[in-house]
């Protein structure tokens, strides 16, 4: 062996010198087994979690279709629990479009921060602006709310003439601005993490700056900035205080942006704690909330399937 | 290790010692024991922890457990055996509009709650009738002019549907009539404080909320030409305002029986209850 004709190197003498007493041999044995456990348990934990949620909000929502017809869940807008109507097109219309809304107001202003933090800020202002986006992303979302009721509202009131000034339009404002440090942040690592060489052969064939940024880097971090989006998408649905405060929560299609309206998490949270356990409206909320999670799932599918193209590519 | 395991133990040492030092001082006083569990209406909360307290002082082997959510999961909560006292801002043993009465159940009585009729501060009407309000909550009346005020149309501010507060309000100020949603100026909010804070900040609204939140922003208007007061509800001219009920399965029994009588004490009603706002029901006729 090639070994052989080698010094004997310390470390491997050491490493070998441990193995021979036993004792440590069989400590170091079973701290490994022990670990392992301890991982396996920690993970099936999380499966556990996670299997009880599904099965259970499952269980109870599917209990819905006993009692009312897919057809009518999912086409009807006409939401009158008290007379046993439960249409929830609305609901998931609203939804929809309250994040394509967002998605609308938010994308465009964070991957301009994101390139200002990656491409055009100096330094100093980059240690400035990164922190303060990770502070913005920490902040709890019933702040937002808030901020949206006591401020917000006042000035859409003054600025549309409308008496209320809830609706899709406020929503929609209120989560942008929850979700732009999210998309800001990992956009900016995505067009960080752009080899310098493309910009260096761009800028060596005379592009201008705003070309470069425009026609290469934006472009090579492209999935980057998708995944951003898809993950700030999912933060949009799922919000429920911040959008609970502004949206109106009335049970209706939004026509107009200042429709007193209602989405799928706020009219869950608006009416869990007044109906009965045993109710058909009941499993109706339930399976509102499985839609959610439905949706949640696929967009994270989404996620994982451009990531691993990404790393392909 | 050594050091870690002698900290453990006097860690856990000090602990028995402080439970066994409370047990001992638990038996001392007080015949009465067991758990009482208080399930329901977010209203009547404030009451029930603060009878809770100082029931557990006199009597320190019960344990009382209270927690709030809508009204209507007091009594759910007494059907299924989770809790032994269901809160509940009507009573929940005859049928009322959108829920159906709970059977086997004992509905006693503990506060008298008075409601109000508020605006936001910039509307100039400080008077309204039934048929006003009927038609303001029904969507029939849009603006302020129609009822007196100035030219601006009315912002309706309501709670969700199996809400108590809105279960009573429809009963004695709409005498039973509906709130119907609208395309425009209609709101839902899902507490008593966020139906402050919208009916504040919300120029020309006008919404209803237990009267002891009624302070600020807002304005509590008459009521067919009776101030909200709770000399009024007393005297018999203020007509919103409704009882708190315990809910119980069956007649109460036990530590359950002696909590309730306790609530329902003057000691109680003229007490701690007065104090939180609230308005004792043997000054009820």
């Amino acid at each position: 062996m090639a070994q052989q004709s080698y010094e004997p190197n310390p470390v491997v003498q050491s490493i070998r010198t441990k193995a021979v007493s036993g004792r440590r041999h069989l400590r170091h044995l079973l701290a490994n087994t022990v670990a392992r456990y301890y991982f396996l348990f920690s993970i099936l934990a999380l499966c556990f979690v996670l299997a009880l949620v599904i099965l259970f909000i499952g269980k109870t929502a599917l209990l819905l279709f006993g009692q009312v017809t897919p057809a009518q869940f999912f086409l009807s807008f006409d939401w009158t629990p008290e007379e046993d109507r439960f249409g929830a097109a609305a609901f998931i219309l609203n939804t929809l479009s309250l994040t394509a809304l967002t998605l609308l107001i938010s994308v465009p202003v964070s991957v301009g921060m994101a390139v200002l933090t990656a491409e055009i800020a100096p330094a100093w202002l980059k240690r400035l602006i990164r922190p303060i986006l990770d502070l913005l992303v920490g902040i709890p979302s019933i702040v937002y709310g808030y901020l949206g009721l006591t401020v917000l509202l006042p000035l859409l009131r003054r600025a549309s003439g409308e008496g209320l000034g809830d609706g899709l339009l406020a929503a929609a404002l209120v989560l942008a601005l929850m979700v732009l440090p999210t998309i800001a942040r990992i956009s900016d690592d995505a067009i960080t993490a752009v080899p310098r060489k493309y910009r260096d052969a761009a800028y060596a064939l005379g592009s201008t700056r705003l070309q470069v940024i425009m026609r290469v880097v934006l472009p090579a971090a492209g999935r980057g900035i998708l995944t951003a989006v898809i993950l700030g998408m999912t933060r949009a649905i799922g919000e429920t205080m911040a959008v609970v405060m502004v949206i109106g929560n009335t049970p209706q299609l939004a026509k107009t942006l200042f429709t007193p309206a209602s989405v799928l998490t706020s009219n869950i949270v608006m009416q869990i704690s007044n109906v009965e356990f045993d109710s058909t409206w009941n499993y109706a909320l339930h399976m509102m909330a499985f839609l959610l999670l439905l949706i949640s799932f696929l967009l994270i599918l989404i996620v994982r399937f451009l990531g691993r193209k990404r790393r392909e590519g | 290790m050594k050091l870690f395991k002698k900290i453990t133990f006097t860690a856990l040492a000090a602990v028995f010692a402080v439970t066994a030092s409370f047990a001992g001082a638990a038996s001392a006083a007080g015949s009465l024991s067991g758990k009482i569990t208080v399930n329901g209406s977010t209203a009547l909360l404030p009451l029930t922890l603060q009878a809770a307290k100082e029931f557990q002082r006199m009597n320190p082997k019960v344990r009382i457990a209270a927690s709030g959510k809508g009204s209507v999961t007091g009594p759910q909560a007494v059907k299924k055996g989770i809790a032994d006292i269901g809160a509940c801002d009507w009573d929940a043993s005859i049928d009322v509009p959108g829920f159906k009465a709970f059977s086997g159940q004992v509905a006693n009585k503990v506060a008298v709650i008075p409601f109000a009729t508020i605006v936001n501060k910039n509307v100039g009407v400080d008077n309204l009738t039934t048929d006003q309000l009927k038609g303001i909550f029904s969507g029939k009346i849009t603006n302020w002019k129609q009822v007196g005020g100035a030219d601006a149309d009315i912002v309706v501010i309501t709670r969700a549907f199996g809400s108590g507060t809105r279960v009573n309000y429809q009963a004695k100020a709409l005498a039973g009539g509906d709130i119907v949603k609208k395309e425009k100026n209609y709101k839902e909010v899902g507490s008593s404080g966020d139906m402050k804070t919208a009916v504040g900040t919300t120029p020309n609204a006008i919404g209803y909320i237990d009267l002891v939140y009624v302070s600020g922003d807002v304005k509590a208007v008459k009521f067919n030409g009776v101030a909200a007061t709770s000399d009024n509800v007393i005297n018999g001219s203020y007509k919103i305002w409704a009882y708190g009920y315990y809910m119980t399965k069956g007649q109460p029994t036990g530590a359950v029986k002696a909590f309730i009588d306790y609530v329902q004490s003057k000691k109680f009603q003229q007490g701690s209850l007065k104090k939180l706002k609230f308005i004792p029901i043997s000054a009820m006729k």
